[in-house]
């Protein structure tokens, strides 16, 4: 074990390696199982249990229907999913891959909503294989999406991404038409490991077996595909079989945990990071510390969310419970975290060909005035469908929507803009960066802790929520030198915190938890013509900054060493660029929910079709995002009369779809 | 069955027997209402209420969803779907041109908005910290019939109530099983309930009919826990009773565990399935939960 260094810059580390967080996890976790078994049965009928005695008393039936098939699923899912997530990460080299990000938990979650309100019936053959099936389409659909460009990292990335959200968004949809029967669901969703016999451990451990037994022998080619990938061909390794195999086996890992319990994405993020902090440097030692880490992490998380709800007799999903702590112990690990030098190959958007920007802006800009009219005048009413004049009693009704949805696709993309071009990475939006998700907790700490109900206190509450997310952003901007990738695993991390607090509030069942669901999935609904105008303006007033910005951005994706060259301080102007996009996200957020889709998709639109200077882009995806946010207002308010769509879920549907269409056909192979 | 019409028999009796009463003091300010007195009703509970009362609301949000979750009473045609009940359709409300909208805390952000097209009232039946739906329901249809200016009918509904549970309650302790603690339970999926617990319309129910709640842990405002289905088993109940809809698979897969099979009340052979009732409502769904409780619990002979 020569090559186990440090993790940590400067620090020595004892030669137990790995092995110290396994033990770390796993003690406590023992206790927390002792105290827990003792509650249900008593130690001194411990021996007379394991010997067959009184086999029909309800505390020893408990125990061994309950606690004990309870045990070994926690053990094999967190081990699982350690695994898959060390897959993924040595195989897309990059630090916050996870099965997440594969869209794989939410093709499984979207299989079961669809199939438990268009077909129950087909539930009645196993919820485990409507699960697989989904996420068997939803991975197959993303490496169709990347196979063009040889499976290249970010590319599976980036298609894994968008494809999750827009699973997510058309389960979202369908919960929010059926709340009463998809109560399930979001137990599901949250990752409850509450067991009432040997079923799950049955199911899960042969196939856990297997798809372990096939890792190991992949230990080879993982090897290589850590190399950059002209080394890798030089050794005569096919890059796309290497990855394609280990993908196939981290997707069936996770697959089956999913199918079994539910979706516990957290810890297949944590696990081989903790594995790599703790100095598991090959990557033979990295799969087998990340799988032992995950097994006792979800062990430790489990007991102890049995030892908190017999105090407080409230049911905590465990899933929800792992990411709740998951996200701070990743935020306290980001600015630790040694990250590979990011990796070239990938989206590279391919103009195509020379544009001059503004007869292009100025048709966008025309282009959304129209949408922007049509919109407010066309309507169906109780009798059909109606053109109306700027006289009509539905102009003040429709035009506080349109207003704001302008408003929100704006900021969104300007927000999603900067992150990407500072740091050249595509994956990064305003909901990568945690602000969204930041006023989203404000808003559910006050609906839920305080009984704050009423508008202005919810607009007081997200408000507050987006600038501690900020703060603490910015904090940790400063702390890691402004270096993009770790803001962004941050913003990841809070992200999973909001999460974490929504499942918890939507399997707990409080009916609250459904008004928070429908302002989550960005409904422009019921805003007031002051708020959009106000909100108007604020979007004015960030594209009125963006020239004061435009040089910054053309200069920081070539590094510091080019800025300072040019006489730019790197540090100043980095931290600057991200508060223009927290600030631009916290607005956005409190108009159309933290479904920021539209800033993920519109700057790479705006290169697509040809702008590539950072000022044009910027305007170009700002107009691009406000126009598909109007669109996606008209269609949700009038495709399902008199039911309404949010806004935020229809731009999702429509996004999603032409961002990967776009993905496959200009994406050239390297 | 005999049960449902000798019910309908005394509903009615009573109800001749109440609107006979002379009625003190004027009637307040509701009857200076116009006839075709239009109400909107953003709730099923509400709107439970009002068809009681003889008022049916014009509009609704998913009138769609009343066949599966409330049944009884029947809901008369011509109702308008306003969509869900979070985002209300506003230029159909715009146009309905109500007198009178009728809403609940649980709508409470929503409420500036209603309040622009028509003056709103709110009932509060669920609402923290909780409370006594049953007491809570008897208030709100006080309130309700004050405001629509059917306060004789609202006291008959009150009375029609009252006499449902005592003629449940009757046939409790006629059939021996009064005192008998029982859990009411949605199943969720095949390893969890919702569990209605003291706080709840139906737990409320059980006291009136004076049947005991299996269930005694704390619970939310809405009166109900979600737990996993071994929880159950620290609950003394001897019966099970739980409430369509449910999914297919989930009874097939409970009928393989062992745990299931050790729960004293499927030992017992006494799970027994009710149709959907609407467990956020108010007295209509309390008087059809008492009545489904008589059709599956007296018929069952006494044992033990």
């Amino acid at each position: 074990m020569a090559d186990i260094t440090a993790a940590f810059a400067g620090a020595a580390r004892p030669r137990l390696g790995p092995v110290l967080p396994v033990l770390l996890l796993a003690a406590p976790a023992l206790a927390a199982s002792l105290v827990n078994l003792s509650i249900q049965l008593p130690p001194e009928r411990w021996w007379a249990t394991l010997a067959g005695h009184g086999l029909d008393d309800t505390a020893v039936i408990l125990a061994l229907y309950s606690f004990a098939p309870r045990l070994v699923v926690s053990l094999l899912a967190g081990g699982a999913l350690g695994l898959a997530g060390a897959l993924l990460q040595q195989v897309l080299r990059n630090p916050i891959a996870s099965p997440t990000t594969l869209g794989l938990e939410a093709g499984a979650t979207l299989a079961l909503a669809a199939t438990l309100v268009g077909a129950p019936a087909l539930v009645g053959l196993g919820r485990e294989w409507v699960a697989l099936g989904g996420g068997l389409l939803a991975i197959a659909l993303v490496l169709a999406l990347s196979r063009r460009s040889g499976f290249a990292p970010l590319v599976v990335i980036l298609a894994g991404m968008v494809a999750g959200l827009a699973c997510a968004a058309l389960a979202a949809l369908l919960a929010l038409f059926n709340s009463h029967y998809l109560a399930g669901l979001f137990l599901w969703g949250a990752g409850s490991l509450s067991q009432q016999d040997w079923s799950a451990p049955a199911f899960l451990a042969p196939r856990l077996a297997l798809a372990g037994l096939a890792a190991a022998l992949l230990l080879r080619p993982l090897t290589l595909l850590g190399l950059d990938d002209g080394a890798a061909r030089s050794l005569g390794l096919s890059l796309a079989l290497a990855r394609f195999a280990a993908l196939a086996v981290a997707v069936a890992l996770t697959a089956f945990v999913v199918a079994g319990v539910g979706s516990l994405g957290f810890i297949g993020l944590a696990a081989p990071v903790l594995a790599r902090i703790g100095g598991a440097r090959r990557v033979g030692a990295r799969l087998l510390a990340a799988a032992l880490i995950g097994a006792a992490l979800l062990w430790l998380t489990d007991q102890m969310v049995q030892l908190l709800s017999g105090v407080t007799g409230a049911m905590l999903p465990t899933g929800a419970v792992t990411a709740m702590f998951g996200a701070p112990l990743l935020l306290w690990m980001v600015p630790r975290l040694r990250l590979p030098p990011q990796v070239g190959a990938g989206l590279v958007a391919h103009a195509t060909g020379l544009v001059r920007p503004l007869p292009l802006l100025a048709g966008l800009a025309l282009l959304l005035a129209v949408a922007a009219l049509a919109s407010a005048a066309l309507g169906p009413g109780g009798g059909g469908w109606t053109l109306s004049g700027p006289a009509d009693p539905v102009w003040a009704l429709r035009a506080p929507r349109i207003l704001a949805a302008m408003a929100g696709g704006t900021l969104l993309a300007v927000a999603g803009g900067i992150l990407q071009r500072m740091t050249g990475n595509p994956m990064a939006s305003s909901e990568v960066l945690g602000v969204s998700a930041g006023a989203a907790c404000g808003l559910v700490v006050a609906m839920f802790a305080f009984d704050v109900v009423g508008r202005a206190g919810q607009t007081l509450a997200a408000t507050l929520g987006a600038l501690v997310a900020l703060v603490g952003i910015l904090a940790l901007a400063r702390a890691s030198k402004g270096a993009p990738e770790r803001v962004i695993l941050a913003g990841v991390a809070i992200g999973a915190l909001l999460d974490s607090l929504v499942s918890l509030l939507m399997a707990s069942g409080d009916p609250r938890a459904v008004l928070l669901f429908n302002w989550m999935t960005g409904s422009t609904y019921g805003i007031d013509l002051s708020s959009a105008t106000i909100s108007l303006a604020a979007a004015g007033l960030a594209l009125a900054a963006l020239p004061l910005v435009a040089r910054w951005l053309d200069i920081l994706p070539l590094g510091g060493v080019s800025a300072r060259a040019v006489g730019m301080p790197s540090f100043l102007s980095r931290s600057l660029l991200l508060a223009l996009a927290a600030l631009a996200t916290a607005m956005a957020t409190l108009l159309v929910g933290p479904l920021s889709f539209v800033g993920l998709i519109a700057p790479p639109l705006a290169r697509l079709a040809g702008l590539r200077r950072p000022l044009a882009e910027l305007i170009g995806a700002a107009l691009l995002g406000s126009l598909i946010m109007v669109g996606a207002d008209f269609i949700g308010r009038t495709i399902a009369f008199p039911w309404q769509l949010p806004a935020g879920l229809v731009a999702c549907m429509i996004g999603a779809p032409a961002f990967l269409w776009l993905l496959t056909h200009k994406q050239a192979a390297p | 069955m005999t049960p449902l019409s000798r019910r309908a028999l005394l509903r009615g009796g009573l109800a001749a027997g109440v609107l006979s009463l002379p009625l003190a003091g004027p009637a307040p300010a509701g009857t200076a209402l116009r006839p075709p007195f239009r109400v909107v009703a953003m709730d099923f509970g509400l709107a439970e209420t009002l068809i009681e009362i003889g008022l049916p609301p014009v509009a609704l949000p998913d009138p769609g969803g009343w066949a599966d979750w409330v049944v009884e009473p029947a809901l008369p045609p011509g109702i308008v779907n306003l969509g869900t009940d979070r985002e209300p359709n506003l230029e159909l409300l715009a146009a309905l041109k109500p007198d009178l909208i009728v809403t609940t805390p649980y709508l409470a952000a929503i409420r500036p908005l209603l309040e622009g097209f028509a003056p709103t009232r709110e009932f509060p039946v669920y609402a923290p910290p909780g409370g006594h739906p049953y007491a809570l329901s008897e208030a709100a249809t006080r309130s309700l019939g004050a405001a629509v200016g059917r306060t004789d009918e609202a006291e008959a509904l009150i009375a029609r109530a009252q006499a449902a549970m005592a003629q449940a309650g009757a046939g409790f302790v006629r059939a021996g099983i009064a005192d008998r603690p029982v859990l009411a339970v949605n199943f969720l999926d095949t390893r969890h309930v919702r569990v209605y617990g003291s706080g709840s319309l139906f737990g409320d129910v059980m006291e009136r009919t004076g049947l005991v709640n299996g269930w005694t842990r704390p619970s939310n405002y809405w009166g109900f826990s979600t737990v996993g289905i071994e929880e159950l088993a620290q609950s003394p109940a001897s019966s099970l009773l739980y409430l369509e809809p449910i999914s297919v698979d989930t009874l097939d897969r409970l009928a393989a565990s062992p745990l299931w099979n050790s729960l004293a009340f499927v030992k017992a052979g006494r799970v027994l399935r009710l149709p959907p009732v609407l467990m956020f409502g108010m007295l209509p769904s309390a008087m059809r939960f008492a009545g489904q409780l008589s059709r599956v619990l007296d018929r069952r002979p006494s044992d033990g």
